[in-house]
């Protein structure tokens, strides 16, 4: 299958995983590996003094996978912009996954300071990938100012409640020029498969692969089902009707 | 004085205050290659840890990658 493409660079998964809530780095580097995932995202937080050397970055290989840092903790503009400078201080990864959520109940980014965030991060040489509710004028909008893809949630983060907002990921992915990545609220693998099939280019996935009884297996299953969705989206899908169209033929019945 | 806020908290340096960011993470055991650090809001770049002084009073963050979405 063709490759994704975001910012003139290709990858082979459309599957982009989350490395938080595992509960080892051991079980997270496993589930990378299961889900075939290029890109995994990552967070930025104070050290912990008291507990100084817990180095999750050790078990990733940047050989092999693009450090997406996101800005998560941001409330408004500034502080994404400062988190985002951070990150790229600290890895030369100019790539953030741009999120301001001041919400803290269900985590909804903030369509206003997302929009002058990605202004300023763009013009300071970022590839800036938002996290947006599922809102076409907005993706519009951060497209205009240049934002290297679009990701609108599913349903809010963590939620593991699916597609919720079909109709409005249908407009966005309808009239986008960037790569659109279903973001947040994906519980199953049918709920990334279906994205896929809505011609989604890829879906970001963590709690459900991190939170899942069997991690490992969980990832392969998103891995699969991102694979198969992607393939049935580029097959064609058949028409939906409302009568029955037989599939065997109407003629040569044993009967007069 | 020999304090430097230090993500948030007030810290003393009793023995003196260290005279670098690379002997501030030295003091606190921490591993230099996993840290960005900001004194004051600005950033202070990895190479430029064993050249950056320190000044009491400063506040001081220490950051690193942790596992998120």
């Amino acid at each position: 299958m063709e490759p994704l493409r975001i910012a003139g660079r290709t990858f082979e998964s459309r599957l982009l995983l989350g490395t938080g809530k595992f509960s080892s780095h051991a079980l997270m580097a496993e589930a990378l590996a299961q889900s075939g995932a290029d890109i995994v995202t990552v967070a930025l937080r104070r050290v912990d003094i008291e507990n100084e050397n817990d180095d999750m970055l050790s078990v990733i290989d940047r050989d092999k996978y693009l450090l997406l840092p996101n800005t998560s903790g941001a409330r408004d503009a500034g502080e994404a912009v400062r988190l985002a400078r951070l990150a790229r201080a600290a890895t030369d990864i100019e790539w953030v996954k741009l999120e301001v959520t001041p919400d803290p109940y269900y985590l909804l980014p903030d369509p206003i300071e997302t929009l002058k965030a990605a202004d300023i991060l763009v013009k300071e040489g970022f590839v800036v990938l938002p996290y947006i509710n599922a809102d076409p004028v907005l993706a519009k909008r951060l497209e205009e100012v240049g934002t290297a893809t679009v990701m609108p949630l599913a349903s809010p983060i963590g939620s593991n409640r699916g597609l919720q907002t079909r109709a409005a990921i249908e407009i966005i992915i309808e009239q986008a020029n960037v790569p659109v990545v279903v973001d947040a609220g994906l519980g199953l693998p049918s709920h990334a498969a279906d994205a896929m099939e809505m011609g989604a280019d890829a879906v970001l996935v963590n709690t459900a692969i991190a939170t899942a009884s069997d991690p490992i297996a969980m990832a392969e299953a998103f891995n699969l089902a991102v694979q198969a969705g992607r393939k049935a989206y580029l097959s064609g899908p058949g028409a939906v009707g409302r009568q029955a169209s037989a599939s065997s033929p109407l003629t040569g019945f044993l009967r007069e | 004085m020999k304090t430097l806020r230090i993500n948030g908290a007030w810290r003393d340096f009793p023995e003196g205050l260290p005279e670098t960011v690379s002997d501030l993470l030295d003091v606190l055991h921490i591993n230099q290659a996993t840290v960005v650090a900001e004194i004051n809001e600005q950033i202070v770049k990895r190479p430029e840890f064993a050249t950056t002084p320190l000044e009491p009073g400063q506040s001081i963050e220490l950051i690193r990658f942790v596992g998120g979405g």
